[in-house]
């Protein structure tokens, strides 16, 4: 008889007389773009209608998310000096989710990554020419050493890495607290920051706006993040470990030498991030400098589907979110609070949209 | 000795919440819907709170029902998405949070009622008892839903052992497809489930405005939510385990003012991570003493289609 | 099957009101399609009041689907279904149950931590909770005393063996008042000896008056034990036939459409020994203990190892394969002397490959493109291009020449997702892919579990040709027949150790009393 692989069906009885609710086979690439991107515009429209309903005016909304940011130059840099550290950080969890490692963490990995910056700036450690350099691995090592400890956990002791990392993002806070109210606080600030950076331990501009060297590094590792998923042999093996482990482990792949490697990088992404954000948006750390960049960093990589370019995709579209509401925050009085909203409904909006994908509905009689 | 029993009389209050959220998701877990959210539900539950004393004017307790039922409301949109749609649990979960994150705080701005103080819960008078020496303060000088609290543990474990919907609920959690073969409405057990529980998780959050702070800063709830999921794995999905357990933490954050009160000098940022530290450092040693049974639900995280064609 | 095939049919009881009564059950012209594949049409079927109606068919001629549709699972695209002479709608299985059609299906639903007690007591929320439990309590034993069941119902049925928790699903269908019962596949998990208690008890049942669908693939089963025989292939009714009017060869050309001619046995030439397991011992862990495990695999021969499941054969699997370490004794390997406890990685380096026993779980990655698949473990050993650059063009390559060689069907390009691919053409590619590294020793668990017979026979003959090419082979199967049919030398697995050998020729009823027996 012929072999033929069936969808697969279940009868169900639902409000409407009787559905079948089928798990699909497999949907055309095309399509699915087709489905997420519907699940997207819903999440824009939704979020639209909350904006006219706390009182933004529908001319306001087509100002402030297209016209302003679109037709002044200072705001397209606003944007692409967001997107930067945003792509890092999407890129740091994409990295972490392929190993099937959910690294709940990278806020915390962010702080330290910063405070390993920072730590190298205050100390004026090596020679100036190389400070920044320098910054930047202090950085990494940094955010390596935040997701250690709950890597070695889970894979020593399968301790569930979604409330450890989570739980170390808390302890990063507050440690990075202790500092700002305590031997790092700058005396000449009323407020719990850090003191400035010297310009040798900030990012080089590239000359076009305020741009800094950010934009062109978060490019380059997006392509190196590319490559490594798409066409090496590390990447080729971690698609089995994320599709099916039993049965990676079974060919003799060294699932945990993979994920460690994998979730250290990502740990080692979100600190450079950290450094990034520190260095090249504040140009000190604060105590505020990390807020939701963790979490869209997470989000970016679900909405991306742990893509690289789409990545950059969605951290250009978060950042537009970001610009637009700094402004709504002051000419409307919306707070800021606002955008984490939209994203969150954004990301609602594509999970829900993703049921499509995976089932479809034939109505019986 | 004062020390002694300042410290345990301020126990009961820090231990509430731990323990009804910790409740909260075991009523959840058990039908099998993995519940990340908690944090958020706590956030809602205490921003509805502050929000009917501030702006209702109500009695504390209707605030706490309005907590649960803002909670619930949001248990909506989580039970769209995990039963309905059968997205990721994981995910589900998170965003959730982030959700209720952004949603507090944009609520709670808008409204005005951030960093506003009220007058919230108070402690009930038993008369002589509350007077006695040391068992008085502790046991006797208590707000009521302390005592509630024992009372709804003692409930749900009757109701989860020894009553049809409970052994349904637990089947459902267990095994889906046996459960549905046996006539039971997988998905709406489900629901109840998520709906009843987040209730419970929503009024811990209330508990820590309308008792505890009596006041709402955004973020209040500071990872609560995310140390009642610790601990429900650490109680093996057990109630009493579950109650134990946030005694325990109770112990811990209420020792954290008390160390500040007679003079100790720590610093200060380190004793606040203290209650993290320990929960990592209780999640080791519940893996390390893992036994056969972690007692997690059969089915924890698993969407339910019925019956798909091999 | 000799103990069986004394056991006499109560063929008084079939005239019984046979002709005038209506059937218990019966459907006319029922149809269903699954997307663009018809699994049923125009299904005629009629089961009457006191026999045991066998519906017999190889894998995916649609027998269970046609049962699913009684028990409420799928519903039909068309076609009628009537119980006692009414027709019905029955909309899901709990419909099923209030009309008194009760199934047991291949996968039992149980609640594992639940008791035996409690799971029928699922079933049944009317009342108290206290009150139901013991109203439930006494209707079980009523039905354990009617059919003669030996049963704890107050274990938790995790702690009990299959054919305990078959009881317990029979049970349960008797207790919600099944007036029908269909058991799909029930002696599939059960050895002989446990399946010749269950034939008693289901000729207790028919007489008690529960007509009984027996679905199975097996022909002695139908022909030792059922009343009338209703054979399907590729969705449709070939014939109803009564035992005694049917020969095996007859009833075998019913079930498969022509008659496969039986392949001569021919014997091997094996070498010197390539595997040489001594004295291995393992705690019990999820696949099983082993105790005192001790056997040799020589090159060129098909080593078959029999047993009921879960008495090693997954622990067995797990050492050899480096997935499990061993507590005690070595492993020893032609050209690699002691390999006891090396990491999978190495083994696989060493020329171990494996046919698991699960391949959707354990052998592909369904949501990953064939080529990938095929080419894992090539790319492990660093074939394909260099650790910065993965060379697919010549993954393709071989791939496509792997899939024309093995004939895997069903492929338009190899881009396609693995888990597109029906049951036994993954099987195929996981052969392919299996024997690409021309591995020296081949581990090969129910290589052909859940195939239909054109399949399965591939299969063999792809294991038989690398035998031949001088390859150990390993066949662990808990289908004595293929095991019997392919095997050059037999091992016995039970409790963890191989405790018979024989060579093939070899007698059936001493393998079967080896694998059940308790020494």
């Amino acid at each position: 008889m012929a072999e033929i692989a069936v969808p697969k069906a279940a009868a169900r009885r639902g409000f409407f007389g009787r559905f079948n609710l089928e798990v699909r086979g497999h949907m055309p690439i095309a399509q699915q773009v087709l489905v997420v991107s519907a699940g997207i515009l819903l999440g824009l429209l939704l979020s639209a209608l909350l904006l006219i309903a706390s009182g933004v005016k529908p001319s306001g909304l087509a100002n402030e998310f297209i016209v302003a940011i679109f037709s002044s130059k200072r705001n397209v840099a606003a944007v692409l000096s967001y997107a930067a550290p945003l792509t890092i950080v999407g890129l740091a969890a994409t990295l972490a989710f392929k190993a099937r490692f959910w690294n709940i963490g990278i806020e915390g990995q962010i702080i330290f990554g910063a405070i390993g910056a920072t730590l190298v700036a205050n100390s004026d450690f090596g020679p100036a020419s190389m400070r920044i350099v320098t910054m930047a691995l202090a950085a990494m090592v940094a955010g390596m050493l935040w997701i250690a400890l709950p890597l070695f956990l889970k894979i020593r002791l399968q301790v569930n890495e979604i409330i450890s990392t989570l739980l170390m993002n808390y302890i990063a806070f507050n440690f990075l607290l202790h500092l700002l109210y305590g031997s790092w606080k700058d005396p000449q600030s009323a407020f719990p920051n850090s003191k400035l950076f010297d310009d040798v331990e900030r990012l080089m501009p590239v000359g076009w706006q305020n741009l800094n060297l950010s934009v062109p590094i978060a490019i380059v590792l997006v392509l190196c993040v590319a490559w490594l998923l798409g066409m090496s042999r590390y990447g080729f093996l971690l698609n089995f470990v994320y599709s099916n482990a039993r049965m990676a482990r079974a060919m003799g792949v060294r699932i945990a030498g993979l994920t460690v490697l994998f979730a250290l990088a990502s740990g080692a992404l979100s600190g450079f991030g950290g450094f990034m954000i520190s260095t090249g948006i504040e140009s000190r750390l604060t105590q505020s400098f990390f807020i939701g960049y963790g979490f869209s960093g997470i989000l970016i990589a679900f909405l991306a589907r742990n893509n690289p370019f789409a990545v950059a995709f969605f951290a250009i579209l978060i950042a537009v979110l970001m610009v637009a509401g700094q402004s709504l925050q002051v000419f409307y009085q919306i707070p800021f609070a606002m955008v984490q909203l939209i994203q969150a409904i954004i990301v609602i909006c594509v999970a829900a949209s993703e049921f499509f994908i995976h089932y479809r509905i034939r109505m019986v009689g | 000795m004062d020390f002694l029993v300042n410290w345990l009389a301020n126990v009961p209050g820090f231990a509430v919440p731990f323990a009804l959220a910790a409740l909260g998701l075991i009523v959840c877990e058990k039908s099998g819907v993995l519940n990340l959210g908690a944090e958020g539900y706590m956030l809602a539950g205490a921003m509805a709170g502050a929000g009917a004393m501030l702006s209702l004017d109500v009695h504390p307790l209707v605030a706490l029902g309005i907590a649960a039922l803002f909670s619930a409301l949001l248990s909506l949109l989580f039970a769209l998405l995990v039963i309905t749609l059968r997205v990721n649990q994981v995910i589900s979960g998170l965003v959730i949070v982030f959700f209720a994150q952004g949603l507090t705080a944009l609520i709670a701005t808008s409204q005005g009622w951030t960093n506003r103080s009220f007058s919230g819960l108070g402690e009930l008078n038993f008369g002589p008892l509350s007077t006695l020496p040391v068992v008085g303060r502790i046991f006797f000088q208590q707000d009521i839903v302390v005592y509630l609290t024992v009372l709804v543990f003692a409930v749900t474990v009757h109701v989860l052992r020894a009553t049809h919907v409970g052994m349904r609920l637990r089947a459902v959690g267990e095994n889906p497809e046996a459960a549905d073969a046996a006539g039971i409405p997988v998905g709406l057990y489900r629901l109840g489930a998520v709906v009843v529980g987040c209730m419970l998780i929503g009024l811990a959050g209330g508990y820590l405005t309308v008792a505890v702070s009596k006041i709402w800063v955004d973020g209040m709830s500071g990872g609560r939510g995310w140390i009642a999921i610790a601990l429900v794995i650490f109680a093996r999905w057990q109630p009493w385990s579950a109650l134990a357990g946030a005694v325990i933490f109770g112990c811990i954050e209420a020792l954290i003012p008390r160390m500040a009160a007679i003079g100790l000098q720590l610093p200060q940022y380190f004793v606040l991570m203290l209650p993290y530290v320990v929960t990592l450092g209780v999640m080791v040693w519940t893996s390390l003493s893992a036994s056969r049974h972690s007692g997690q639900p059969g089915a924890l995280g698993q969407p339910f289609v019925r019956e798909e064609r091999r | 099957m000799n103990a069986m095939t004394g056991h006499m049919r109560d063929t008084a009881r079939l005239g019984l009101g046979a002709s005038d009564a209506p059937p218990a059950l019966s459907l006319a012209g029922v149809s269903k399609t699954f997307g663009d594949f018809a699994a049923l049409s125009g299904v005629d079927f009629d089961l009457r009041a006191g026999e045991i109606h066998a519906l017999l068919g190889e894998n995916g001629a649609g027998k269970s689907t046609l049962m699913n549709i009684v028990a409420g699972i799928y519903t039909p695209d068309s076609g009628t279904v009537s119980l006692h002479g009414q027709p019905v709608v029955i909309q899901g299985p709990s419909d099923a149950q209030q009309m008194g059609v009760g199934m047991v299906h291949q996968h039992y639903k149980l609640v594992k931590p639940f008791t035996g007690l409690e799971n029928i007591l699922l079933s049944h929320p009317q009342g108290s909770f206290r009150a139901a439990r013991e109203r439930i309590l006494v209707l079980t034993k009523e039905a354990v005393d009617r059919i003669g069941f030996d049963v704890d119902l107050n274990k938790p049925v995790e702690h009990m063996s299959v054919s305990e928790q078959q009881r317990i699903e029979i049970l349960k269908v008797l207790v919600a008042g099944a007036k029908v019962i269909i058991l799909d596949e029930p002696t599939a998990v059960l050895t002989d000896t446990e399946s010749a208690r269950l034939f008693e008890a289901m000729h207790n049942l028919a007489r008690e008056g529960h007509p009984i669908v027996l679905v199975t693939h097996k022909l002695s089963e139908a022909l030792n034990h059922a009343d009338r025989i209703t054979v399907m292939r590729g969705g449709k009714v070939v014939r109803t036939v009564l035992p005694s009017e049917v020969g095996e060869a007859e009833l075998t050309e019913l079930i498969v459409g022509s008659t496969i001619g039986s392949r001569g046995y021919k014997g091997c030439t094996p070498g010197a020994p390539v595997l040489k397991l001594r004295a291995i011992e393992r705690h019990d862990s999820r696949g099983g203990a082993l105790r005192n495990l001790t056997f040799d695999v020589r090159a060129g021969e098909i080593y078959g190892i029999a047993g009921v499941g879960g008495n090693g054969q997954n622990a067995l699997v797990e050492v050899i394969t480096g997935l499990g370490t061993a507590d005690a004794g070595n492993i020893w390997l032609q050209g690699y002397g002691d390999v006891t406890n090396r990491p999978s990685e190495q083994m696989r380096r060493c020329g171990i490959a494996c046919i698991p026993s699960d391949r959707q779980s354990d052998a592909l990655a369904g949501e990953l493109r064939i080529a990938d698949n095929y080419a894992i473990g090539g790319v492990i050993k660093g074939l394909y291009g260099s650790v910065l650059k993965v060379d697919r063009r010549r993954i393709e390559a071989d791939t496509r020449e792997a899939i024309r060689r093995f004939e895997v069907m069903g492929v338009r390009s190899a881009h396609q997702k693995a888990g597109l691919l029906s049951g036994g053409n993954a099987q195929k590619l996981v052969i392919a892919r299996e024997f690409s590294g021309e591995p020296t020793l081949i581990l090969a668990h129910s290589p052909s579990r859940g195939l239909d017979v054109r399949a399965s026979s591939a299969i063999h003959d792809h294991l038989r040709a690398a035998r031949d090419r001088g390859a150990g082979v390993i066949l662990i199967s808990e289908d004595l027949d293929e095991v019997l049919m392919l095997a050059d030398r037999i091992g016995v697995m039970n409790r963890g150790s191989i405790v018979a050998e024989f060579e093939v020729p070899a007698d059936r009823q001493a393998i079967g009393k080896a694998m059940v027996g308790h020494g």
